[in-house]
């Protein structure tokens, strides 16, 4: 490798960090929020079977499921202002990208719901519980274990798709390295330096994963099992 | 104390219980007998309301109301006094069995958290479960979860417990531990529905017996005479049959 080149990956290094954490985690962290916010409630209203609002919903999934994010983009960015609205290109990709992850998240969440036994809902109702306790303390904190790897997945998945919000002219870290590698003609350096850095970033999201996931079991190491517990089910 | 008169069940256009009368008075064990597909777990379901029957009068001491119009109060009130245990336990996986027990006083009951962990003590000590009170359901064998779940219907003080089945998921070694504990709270009083296929828990810890086929109550008599002298052909074969089958197991 030449000085040069090396010199322009070791200066454009700093640079890209930058634009991962001032512009890509900022918009993969409320992508991510949003949507999860919004699927929750689109798989409650079709667990509670809601009757408008059940089809609407079924609607929505149908249409944000069934265009190409990008698509949805371009319409939100370049075709809502012949409509008279404007909007800057960070928001407009956080909008596209939450409806169209929350169309699919609402999926793994409803079907997470729906993975809890009967027989627990019913014991609950024996010993009774309201409807609304048993969601709250029985059923969601179930469904939250299952539903984790594939909402995890997600957010790997949106650290690397938030490179699509380039294609409406945000400005986060891939569009800094194209910017960068037109800027010296290095491509291939530039484009590999990026791709780097999003291993980087899923290679913490992946260690992640895997020690929240051991801390979500419902089993407890035998020593710990042993010790007097705090007094854990008082409040609420 | 619990009645149901002329109680009518059927699943879509199936009808499962025709015409059932069932009584259970004070501090009585009553057995629920009957071959598979009978209506015995229906039955209990629509005593507890966890299935909707299609006609029946319930009477609960001196409440008495038709089975199909019971208002959600009506029905929260009713099941309060009532302990249910399922035939594959249903304990909630996400807590410990000390939280399973707390969960029905704590947050149903609103009872004092230290009272509260009290009574949860003694439940654990009756069933014999105070050495696995922090142990999640995923790490208990079937009798002690069984055990756990006995533990959460009774911690409310229940005036009636409906058991379906409660052994039918274990091993011999398993129900024995879970029977014994079933023996205990019949000693004490306790009043008791049980649907169970062990003849001879029937025979030695019901007072009453009750056989049903095809969704109907063919005969019921106290156990004493009902196993000795049983009047129905049909009852005749069917315990001459789970006899046999009991022979085989021991
Ligand atoms: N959820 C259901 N949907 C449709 N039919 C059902 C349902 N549950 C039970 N049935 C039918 O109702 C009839 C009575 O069932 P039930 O479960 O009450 O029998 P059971 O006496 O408890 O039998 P077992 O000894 O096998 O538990 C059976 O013919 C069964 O097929
Ligand atoms: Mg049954």
């Amino acid at each position: 490798m030449n000085e040069r080149l090396l010199g322009i990956l070791v200066n454009s290094f700093p640079r890209l960090l930058l634009y991962l954490f001032k512009v890509t985690i900022p918009l993969t962290v409320s992508i991510f929020t949003i949507s999860v916010i919004l699927a929750f409630i689109l798989a409650l209203i079709q667990v509670l079977d809601i009757r408008v609002l059940k089809t609407l919903t079924r609607i929505y999934v149908w249409v944000f499921r069934g265009t190409p994010l990008i698509v949805q983009m371009y319409i939100i960015f370049y075709g809502l202002p012949s409509l008279g609205i404007s909007l800057n290109a960070f928001p407009s990709a956080v909008i596209a990208f939450s409806m169209n992850y929350a169309a699919y998240m609402s999926e793994t969440i409803r079907a997470a719901i729906q993975s809890v036994p009967q027989g627990q809902i019913e014991a609950g109702y024996m010993i009774g519980l309201t409807y609304g306790q048993i969601m709250r303390r029985i059923v969601i904190p179930q469904a939250a274990r299952v539903a984790f790897p594939t909402m995890f997945g997600s957010l790997i998945g949106l650290t690397k798709d938030s490179s699509l919000a380039a294609s409406i002219t945000v400005v986060e870290m891939f569009k800094t390295a194209q910017q960068i590698a037109s800027k010296y003609f290095e491509p291939f350096a530039l484009y590999c330096e990026a791709a780097v850095i999003y291993l980087m970033l899923n290679t913490v999201l992946t260690l992640l994963q895997a020690f929240l996931e051991r801390k979500l079991t419902w089993k407890q190491p035998k020593e710990e099992s042993e010790k007097i517990p705090a007094l854990q089910a008082d409040t609420e | 104390m619990l009645e149901v008169k002329n109680l009518y069940c059927s699943y879509g256009s199936m009808e499962v219980l025709k015409n059932v009368d069932f009584k259970v008075d004070n501090g009585e064990v009553v057995a629920v007998i009957g071959s598979s597909g009978s209506g015995k777990t229906t039955l209990l379901r629509c005593l507890s309301f966890l299935n909707k029957a299609n006609s029946g009068t319930i009477i609960f001491d001196d409440f008495k109301k038709d089975i199909t119009r019971l208002k959600k109060n009506d029905i929260m009130k009713l099941r309060s006094k009532m302990g249910y245990v399922f035939q594959d336990f249903n304990l909630f996986r996400n807590m410990t069995v000390r939280q399973n027990i707390l969960e029905g006083l704590v947050t149903a009951r609103k009872m004092d958290p230290t009272e509260a962990w009290k009574i949860v003590n003694e439940m654990l000590e009756k069933v014999g479960m105070s050495h696995r009170a922090e142990y999640y359901p995923a790490q208990l064998s079937g009798g002690q979860q069984q055990r756990a779940a006995i533990a959460r219907a009774l911690a409310y003080n229940p005036e009636i417990i409906l058991f379906d089945e409660p052994t039918s998921a274990l091993d011999p070694e398993l129900t024995r531990e879970v029977l014994a504990v079933m023996k205990r709270l019949a000693k004490e009083g306790t009043t008791m529905v049980v649907v169970t296929h062990e003849m001879s828990f029937a025979q030695e810890v019901a007072g009453r017996v009750i056989f049903m086929e095809n969704g109907v109550v063919v005969e019921e008599g106290r156990s004493s005479e009902f196993f000795t002298s049983p009047k129905e052909e049909s009852t005749r074969r069917f315990l001459r049959l789970s006899m046999q089958e009991q022979d085989y197991v021991i």
